[in-house]
């Protein structure tokens, strides 16, 4: 048990990055306009799901793995303009409600279009095997994905940091009627904002369709640990979500090898704890919510 | 409306549901049926004393509501207890679900609030769904309706008594609901959910009425959730699930957030219209999410809700102030966002 300890901390480590990016993407989301976005999780379905049809069409992975989360942004934004738009100005518990409706939806219409069991969606021959690290040797397209959302992870850090665009997100976040009076165009910054959350779902449900399967729930099953992530990591932090995934993936992948029963329960149990010893979170803001 | 209007209002309602057994199959309904709506009501109006009345996204109720199902589930099977026992068990349990839930829920509002219920409710879904051994996992697990034993009398209920039964619960339930409002100690929780800083500049520790509010709350659905695992003889974890809270709420809103009797009217849309759209189609989730999105954007004030507004001759377009602000009957219609 004990030798499976190296290999199974790294699933801890690769799981606990598709929870930290759905994470930041729902924190993006939740940060700037207050909206829980239950419908996150579909999103990550459509993705592995386009991927999964365009790589039976006949294109290659890597085409998919771009093209179809960008055609997500696409349906994300115009679900953003059209139904959650209208409801910024409103308690935020109706645009939760909203999009738990939307993922209902979106369930049922991708039980309908590709089936209601799993589909076989495999990563190219390419990734597959194993690549020895020294130490041990791990599944080539699992460290794939770690340094794909890796990357994705630290473009999104600069992008905030670094852009003048990335400026006034951050800026809106704080304070977005002063940002409005400044000049700039806050409903751009709004679907913008949104787009890239969903893109970043867009990119995990591609790769999760790859390594944990692909089914019309599989994405809302990433949607739990994204939340507890959030949670443990602080509201309004993106760096918090980072070390919050790691930690949610850490306790689920370890309690998998020693107590499986337990495996669902651990990020719970993990985030009571951090809670009562830090009520806002690891790295939660002052101020934001409350 | 005057108490007299609304007492007589309340008693031709109650007597059309006493008249039930005989109405229902003339509307093809399954007396069950009936009864689930009475049932379903208890725990809409548990997340209507917290949401629609204080303000806080009551998005976990359905742990309670599992709480009091497993409790009187398990109880009838392992300690072989009576139906009134039951029932009263569920409710403690859904009583403890809360008091172990407090300590965190009550640290955060908005939608922190409802994020932390949320994830501390999914607890309850996977302890039911993994302790496979004394709760049969994800199949649920069958409950023997029980016989009632008080003092020298033994009867089983049948389905029939069953519903007569929940209405009796249902109506001391509603009457508690309304006293509880209309009380000094309801009208804070409506301060509350207007302006919490004010509240407590007045001197009331706000924490305190939301930490009464959400025991309360958490025992009523408690309550809903012990005479559902005796209306179906079943427990499945899906009972606790945060979709089940999800439906709760969305009840919520339909039959008018914030009104004494929109819990039973959400509750009986709900619960009917699931039922019969279930039977017609298997895309049932399809409708039920569309019923999701269009009530949000076009119906945001439920049926009370919005027969309140054209009662007091208000204009017939809400603005999303008034949404926010004015679920309260009481309150004027033109008070804006209070913050």
């Amino acid at each position: 048990m004990i030798h499976d300890l190296g290999p199974q901390l790294f699933n801890g480590l690769v799981l606990g990055a598709f929870y930290a990016i759905v994470a930041i993407g729902l924190s993006l989301i939740m940060n700037l306009t207050g909206t829980i976005n239950m419908a996150h999780g579909s999103f990550m379905t459509l993705a592995g799901y386009l991927a999964y049809s365009l790589v039976l069409r006949g294109t290659s992975f890597w085409f998919a793995l771009i093209a179809a989360p960008l055609i997500v942004v696409v349906v994300g934004i115009v679900v953003e303009r059209t139904l959650v738009r209208p409801l910024y100005k409103r308690e935020p518990f109706y645009s939760l409600l909203m999009t738990f409706g939307l993922s209902l939806i979106a369930e049922e219409v991708y039980r309908l279009i590709w089936g209601p069991n799993a589909v076989p969606f495999s990563p190219p021959p390419s990734l597959n095997g194993t690549t020895a690290l020294g130490f041990m040797s791990f599944p080539t397209f699992r460290i794939f994905i770690a340094v794909v959302l890796i990357v994705a992870i630290v473009a999104l850090a600069l992008f905030l940091t670094r852009t003048r665009f990335g400026l006034r997100l951050r800026a809106a976040v704080q304070d977005t009627e002063m940002i409005a009076a400044l000049g700039t165009n806050t409903q751009v910054l709004y679907a913008v904002n949104f787009g890239l959350g969903i893109f970043l779902a867009g990119i995990a449900g591609v790769l999760a369709g790859g390594m944990l399967g692909l089914s019309p729930t599989s994405g809302n099953s990433l949607l739990m640990p994204a939340f507890v992530t959030v949670i443990i990591g602080g509201m309004g932090s993106l760096f918090g979500s980072i070390v919050g995934g790691l930690l949610v993936g850490m306790a689920i992948s370890l309690t998998t090898l020693f107590i499986p029963a337990a495996s669902e329960v651990s990020m719970y149990v993990l985030m009571a704890i951090v809670l009562l010893v830090r009520p806002r979170g690891l790295f939660g803001e002052e101020g934001i919510f409350g | 409306m005057s108490f007299r209007r609304e007492l007589l209002f309340s008693a031709a309602v109650v007597v059309l549901f006493a008249l039930a057994p005989w109405i229902a199959p003339l509307l093809q309904l399954e007396l069950s049926t009936v009864s689930g709506v009475l049932v379903t009501a208890i725990a809409v109006m548990s997340v209507n004393l917290l949401l629609g009345y204080t303000g806080l996204p009551a998005f976990g109720n359905a742990a309670y509501f599992g709480m009091g199902t497993y409790g009187a589930a398990l109880s009838v099977s392992y300690l072989h207890v009576h139906f009134v026992e039951a029932i009263i068990i569920g409710t403690l349990a859904g009583l403890l679900g809360g008091l172990l839930l407090a300590p965190f829920l009550l640290r955060r509002r908005g939608i922190y609030f409802g994020l932390l219920s949320i994830a501390f409710g999914e607890i309850f879904y996977f302890i039911a769904y993994r302790y496979t051994d004394v709760t049969g996992g994800e199949d649920g697990m069958r409950v023997v309706r029980p016989e009632v034993q008080l003092g020298g009398l033994h009867a089983g209920i049948s389905d029939f008594g069953f519903f007569y039964v929940a209405l009796a619960i249902f109506v001391v339930a509603l009457i508690a609901f309304r006293t509880i409002v209309r009380s000094p100690f309801g009208r804070t929780l409506v301060a509350i959910r207007q302006n919490e800083p004010r509240v407590r500049y007045l001197g009331l520790n706000s924490d305190r009425f939301i930490f009464v509010a959400l025991l309360i709350s958490a025992s009523m659905a408690g309550l809903s959730g012990a005479l559902s695992a005796l209306l179906l003889n079943f427990a499945y974890p899906l009972q606790l699930d945060w979709h089940q809270s999800g439906y709760f709420v969305l009840s919520m809103i339909l039959g008018g957030a914030g009104t004494v009797w929109g819990s039973l009217v959400g509750a009986a849309i709900y619960v009917i219209g699931n039922d019969v759209i279930s039977t017609i189609t298997p895309l049932w989730q399809i409708f039920l999410g569309a019923l999701f999105v269009a009530c949000v954007l076009g119906f945001p004030r439920g049926i009370l809700g919005s027969i309140d507004l054209l009662l007091r001759r208000a204009p017939q377009t809400f603005t999303d102030d008034d949404v926010n602000a004015a679920f309260d009957p009481a309150a004027p219609v033109e008070v804006g966002r209070g913050r």
